[in-house]
């Protein structure tokens, strides 16, 4: 029993790594914007979509795909940007519809090209188990992990060190206050919704390798990203890490302790009792949510 | 809706169609779907309108009303009319569930509950010994013969839904005339003026939510009974938050008359024109109206049409 509980601690600590990875593209673009992009799941969509078509139809190995899909993410991550700065009433309401919309074009667009079916890589390498002393793992799952873990350490010196990252720590903590500083927020925004782009693309392609994927999925992802921002509270990366690691645990003890089919409850019910008991998330700035 | 208006919309609804097409068991079944969606749309746009709430949540309680019913009139042998009226009360008691999201403002609302949505799917696939699980419940009772008057048939479930969703409006009337719905009012423009001036606005919101709630779990419960047969996806389906949004976005969500007329508008326009060009994915235009109406006109159509219609008619005074 305790063997079973401690692997699946590991498996959800590897999981949860991941649902990091996916969660900071929308916790930053909610940063600078105050924009909840409903489309960012269906951006990992489309990123583990591209890499089944490389491997797929030219047969490469589906890593390979990572630069078309930070391009064709990227683009499409610009044109929703785009689209969401022509609004101008009610912005915080109207983006919420906008993006959803989008989100369904995406989706359904998906379904058109690839239909309906269910994929997942070829590459045996990746499904070949590695151990660790009593705990085992996918391959692909611990370069997810791995993967996830560099990204938002290179994310964070980026936000605190480099000039641009400065400015998207500005702009979310005080617009006005930023621009007084001489930085252009509408750069800063897009830059934001960029990196939430080659992120998305990253968890795109290491989903596709270590998991399967379906059209459906991307709204699922959305909510994922969601809650770990939720339970994280605003304006914190180490937050979103811990709250993902957090989400993944829990997932993962439920599959192993009740049943998989309620695996999406405890995220949940995580949810309900942060709202209820933690309003500002486990390390989000005190004050009032929206 | 002014009284001059009320009676040809009553004459059109009630006499004009069931005269024209009543014998039209195609035309029929299109009208009751589009009266569906505009019952719950009409929900969603008194959540979104007197509420201010964005609401992603709405197929929860069109499945929990559908299924609450189906369940009390087979397991209970409830009347079908009582059951629809347990399936409303049932999608009110269910959004208790969602009140401490009502804590959360604008987007975080929304998304919460989203989420909760995804709960009560999770339920009805789950608890397999009360919902059948992912099997669905089959057989579910049909609407009644009243005086000899078979309300299953086509022309039947038209007329039921058509005035369930005229009493709907003209609830939202009321609700919106009353001193709620000015305090209402007042927190859509600045809620902590309203506060301080001792309006409870968690208490009114909560309301609003409930009465949401309700008529969506009623519209719900109506069609279990219409179409016989009822699985966790397609009671709990995303659809039915996604298209009486559209509907609403098309028609506009701040009159009375926007979502309805949004909702039959784009209900024909997706089944008789998307569906038929582009088949699998048709979703996609939805979702592409959804986006241009909230870019170009985020009121919605229907006062876009009635502001050109005014300028006319003032050029022509």
């Amino acid at each position: 029993m305790f063997d079973l509980i401690l692997q699946a601690t590991y498996s959800g600590l590897l999981s949860g790594g991941s649902y990091a990875l996916i969660a900071l593209g929308l916790a930053l673009v909610f940063g600078t914007m105050r924009v909840i992009n409903l489309a960012h799941g269906e951006f990992v969509l489309l990123a583990a979509y591209i890499a089944y078509t490389v491997e797929s139809q030219m047969g490469w190995n589906p890593l390979l795909a990572l630069p078309i899909s930070v391009v064709v993410v990227c683009i499409t991550a610009a044109i929703v940007y785009l689209l969401v700065t022509r609004l101008d009433k009610n912005r915080e309401m109207n983006s919420l519809i906008l993006t959803f919309g989008l989100g369904v074009i995406l989706t359904n667009l998906v379904l058109f090209i690839w239909k309906a079916d269910i994929h997942s890589t070829s590459v045996g390498w990746f499904q070949e188990a590695v151990v660790l002393g009593p705990l085992y793992s996918m391959r692909s799952e611990l370069l997810f992990f791995i993967t996830s873990v560099v990204m938002v350490a290179i994310l964070w010196v980026w936000l605190d060190k480099s000039w641009y990252g400065r400015a998207v720590r500005a702009v979310s903590s005080n617009r006005d206050a930023a621009k007084l500083m001489g930085i252009n927020p509408h750069v800063t925004e897009l830059i934001s919704f960029l990196i939430a782009g080659i992120l998305a693309s990253f968890s795109g392609v290491a989903l596709y390798c270590a998991s399967v994927i379906q059209p459906a999925l991307g709204n699922a992802l959305t909510i994922k990203a969601f809650i770990i921002t939720i339970l994280a509270g605003i304006g914190s990366i180490p937050g979103v890490l811990i709250g993902a690691v957090l989400l993944g645990v829990s997932e993962a003890l439920t599959i192993t302790l009740l049943s998989s089919a309620l695996q999406e409850l405890t995220g949940m019910l995580l949810l309900l009792f942060v709202l209820l008991a933690l309003p500002n998330g486990l390390f989000g700035r005190a004050g009032r949510r929206g | 809706m002014k009284i001059r208006f009320l009676l040809p919309v009553l004459a059109v609804v009630y006499l004009a169609i069931p005269y024209l097409w009543g014998g039209n068991n195609y035309v029929m079944s299109l009208l009751v779907a589009a009266f569906i969606i505009a019952g719950v749309a009409l929900a969603w746009a008194l959540l979104a309108n007197l509420g201010g709430m964005v609401s992603f949540g709405h197929s929860a309680f069109f499945g929990v009303g559908a299924y609450l019913s189906a369940l009390l009139c087979i397991n209970y042998r409830l009347p079908v009319l009582a059951g629809i009226l347990m399936g409303g009360i049932g999608a009110a008691v269910a959004s208790i569930a969602m009140l401490p999201a009502l804590r959360l403002r604008g987007p975080y609302f929304a998304l919460a509950v989203l989420a909760y949505a995804n709960i009560f799917k999770i339920l009805a696939m789950e608890f397999k010994g009360i919902t059948e699980g992912a099997a669905g419940v089959t057989n579910i009772p049909a609407l009644p013969t009243v005086m000899g008057f078979d309300f299953s048939s086509k022309l039947g479930t038209y007329l039921v839904i058509v005035t369930i969703v005229l009493l709907f409006t003209g609830s939202y009337h009321l609700i919106r005339v009353s001193h709620y719905g000015a305090a209402l009012k007042a927190m859509h423009d600045s809620e902590d003026a309203t506060r301080v001036v001792g309006v409870n606005s968690t208490l009114l919101k909560a309301m609003m939510l409930f009465v949401s709630a309700f008529m969506t779990g009623v519209v719900g419960a109506v069609n279990a009974h219409y179409i016989n047969f009822i699985d966790p996806d397609y009671a709990f389906d995303l659809g039915w938050t996604l298209l009486p949004m559209v509907a609403v976005v098309f028609g506009g969500y701040r009159t009375l008359m926007g979502p309805l007329v949004g909702a039959v508008g784009i209900f024909m326009l997706d089944q008789l024109v998307f569906k038929a060009l582009i088949g699998t994915g048709h979703q996609i235009m939805l979702g592409a109206v959804l986006a241009v109406m909230v870019l170009f006109s985020p009121d919605g159509l229907v006062p876009l049409i009635g502001d050109k219609w005014k300028r006319i008619r003032r050029a022509q005074a």
